[in-house]
């Protein structure tokens, strides 16, 4: 990791109720465009603002060099950050002190666009906060949540995840076969992931078609308003499926447009608990922020032409 | 950055590097004498044990006592990458927090309060620093060599039920639950073995237990050997340090309990 970046680095508090907690990682250039967007990365799940694996704090130490700041903190009740006092559902909590974050950046360090990212509930934040703020110019979506089941519990989801594992993955292995065949396979485990798994996804169209529908409405209306929007998932990660079936016809065209993009890392899993795997993730996360900051240039010079063009006759005239 | 919370997040040198710690500054009046400097374990289960020590942070200063929790260099927050880490930096970044805190809060007495390999480095600073009164040794890792083999075997049991990477191991050493395990480091901790030192017998201990499996008689039989006023409790909790099947992370409220009960009758 480069050094002056990490010695840079600032902890603080802010919000509202000033008690989110979070660290700024300042560019190591001032000089970019990407200086002037800030990327904020938002808890994935649970876990708090280091993400997994440590992911968060490599992915903001290596978007410094290139000149972005960045922004790691912790939604309340997460991490360092308290609970808060009021009762307010995370789902709009999570979105507001997405907001306080960009407000906080912009008082502190002038920051005026953003690029949101988040891994699993994280992404959803950053999808709905997306929505509603127009100083989002691009979200970073890893292992975006399509569809959640409020009834699922956490042993349903493990199933869920296992049932991805066994169908991509454990069917084309010899070694699971193996175990299949010599009696070292958990076969209860094996039967009921199987079950519910043919079950879910026979049933999927029907339990979400409301959610799908407002995704999908979601979607046109970010793309409509030229964010930029990728979706990166893990290949072994159930999400994926949900993904691809919440979006249906419609996240294909565009992304056949190429006015979304969809990233697969190929063989990781839902953490990218692989080293090599967060390495592929980090790639592809810079190289995405980087052409978001670019594709904003480039659309601000062709609206100023657009607008010179458009002047240019009345003066003649 | 403005703050108006009573936990105050922060970065303070450590030998060139720059640790975070988080401040929480004690919630009743008078404060105590003495001050917690929490040592967190390391690579993932610094990740699924943040949970519970914040709690026992926050449990803490509610007592009176100011406390102060870190990341070790290369661990979370703080500068440096793990691949780089070693245990002399780390003896010296429990130091220097126990400075850091001394200046903070005016306290002159400190309590180490560790959490497995966190808690066997707990236990080499108290035998070198004379104003560590006392130690918690929360499920400490007692021989470095076991440790080493659990966390391997708990990285094989992870590779079953993970898809096989397509890419090379580009770095030198091993991966543990997505965290680099260097050749340095797992030598250096698999030659540690608490029950080769020599605690300071002025130094108060308590030794708490979750894990059924492990056996702490060894630890408990050499600290009464040695004359070290110790207490030891067995607490039925989860091993909040392993990661779970869905991804949540635990409390394990009785244990938090025991910790603040015995700091708060001792110091």
């Amino acid at each position: 990791m480069d050094e002056y970046t990490t010695l840079k680095e600032e902890a603080g508090i802010f919000g509202e109720s000033v008690s989110l907690v979070g660290i700024v990682t300042p560019p190591a250039t001032a000089e970019t465009e990407a200086a002037r967007t800030g990327v904020i990365l938002l808890n994935p799940g649970i876990v708090h603002r280091v993400g997994a694996g440590r992911i968060y704090v490599k992915v903001a130490r290596a978007l410094a060099p290139i000149g972005f700041t960045s922004l790691r903190f912790d939604f309340s009740g997460i991490g360092d950050s308290p609970v808060r006092p009021d009762n307010l559902q995370f789902s709009k909590s999570a979105v507001a002190e997405t907001r306080s974050a960009m407000d906080f950046l912009a008082q502190t360090r002038g920051i005026e666009q953003f690029i949101l990212l988040g891994g699993c509930s994280g992404a959803k934040v950053a999808f709905d906060t997306a929505c509603c703020d127009t100083r989002v110019l691009g979200a970073l979506l890893i292992n975006f949540p399509a569809t959640e089941d409020e009834n699922e519990n956490a042993e349903q989801n493990g199933q869920r995840a296992a049932f991805a594992y066994y169908r991509r993955f454990a069917v084309f292995d010899l070694r699971s076969w193996g175990r299949l065949l010599t009696g070292k396979a958990r076969y209860g485990h094996l039967v009921s992931t199987l079950w519910r798994g043919i079950k879910q996804r026979v049933c999927a169209n029907e339990t979400n078609s409301k959610q799908a529908e407002q995704f999908r409405l979601h979607l046109r209306a970010l793309v409509n308003r030229r964010v930029q929007v990728t979706f990166i998932c893990s290949e072994g990660d159930h999400r994926l499926d949900d993904l691809k079936q919440t979006g249906g016809r419609l996240l294909k065209q565009l992304s056949a447009e190429r006015r979304i993009a969809l990233d697969i890392i190929r063989r990781s899993d839902h953490t990218f608990s692989s080293l090599s795997d967060q390495r592929r993730l980090m790639h592809v996360l810079l190289r995405r922020a980087k052409a978001m900051v670019q594709s904003t240039v480039e659309l601000r010079k062709a609206s100023s032409v657009a607008a010179t063009s458009s002047v240019l006759p009345q003066l003649q005239s | 950055m403005k703050t108006n919370s009573s936990v105050l997040p922060f970065h303070f040198n450590s030998g060139g590097e720059k640790l975070y710690g988080c401040y929480h500054a004690p919630r009743i009046e008078p404060s105590r004498n003495s001050g917690v400097v929490i040592c967190q374990p390391m690579g993932h289960e610094y990740i699924y044990c943040h949970r519970a020590l914040r709690q026992l942070a926050n449990r803490l200063a509610d007592v009176g006592f100011p406390v102060l929790r870190f990341d070790f260099c290369g661990c979370g927050d703080s500068s440096g990458d793990l691949e780089d880490a070693d245990i002399s930096q780390w003896l010296q970044d429990i130091s220097t927090s126990i400075t850091e805190l001394r200046s903070r809060s005016g306290v002159k007495q400190i309590c180490l309060v560790g959490v497995r390999l966190g808690a066997a480095l707990s236990f080499i600073t108290a035998a070198q620093q004379e104003c560590v009164s006392a130690v918690v040794l929360w499920d400490p890792v007692v021989s470095g060599k076991a440790y080493i083999e659990e966390i391997r075997l708990l990285q094989r049991d992870a590779l079953r039920s993970r898809p096989k990477s397509l890419w090379p191991n580009e770095h030198s050493g091993e991966e543990v639950i997505g965290f680099p395990l260097s050749r340095v480091l797992s030598t250096e901790i698999a030659k540690l073995n608490l029950l080769e030192l020599v605690p300071n017998r002025s130094t108060k201990m308590f030794t708490v237990q979750s894990d059924e499996a492990s056996n702490y008689d060894s630890l408990n039989q050499h600290l009464r050997q040695r004359g070290i006023q110790f207490d030891h409790q067995q607490v039925p909790a989860p091993k909040v340090w392993r990661p779970t099947v869905d991804g949540n992370l635990l409390v394990p409220s009785q244990i938090l309990r025991s910790v603040v009960a015995w700091t708060s009758t001792q110091l």
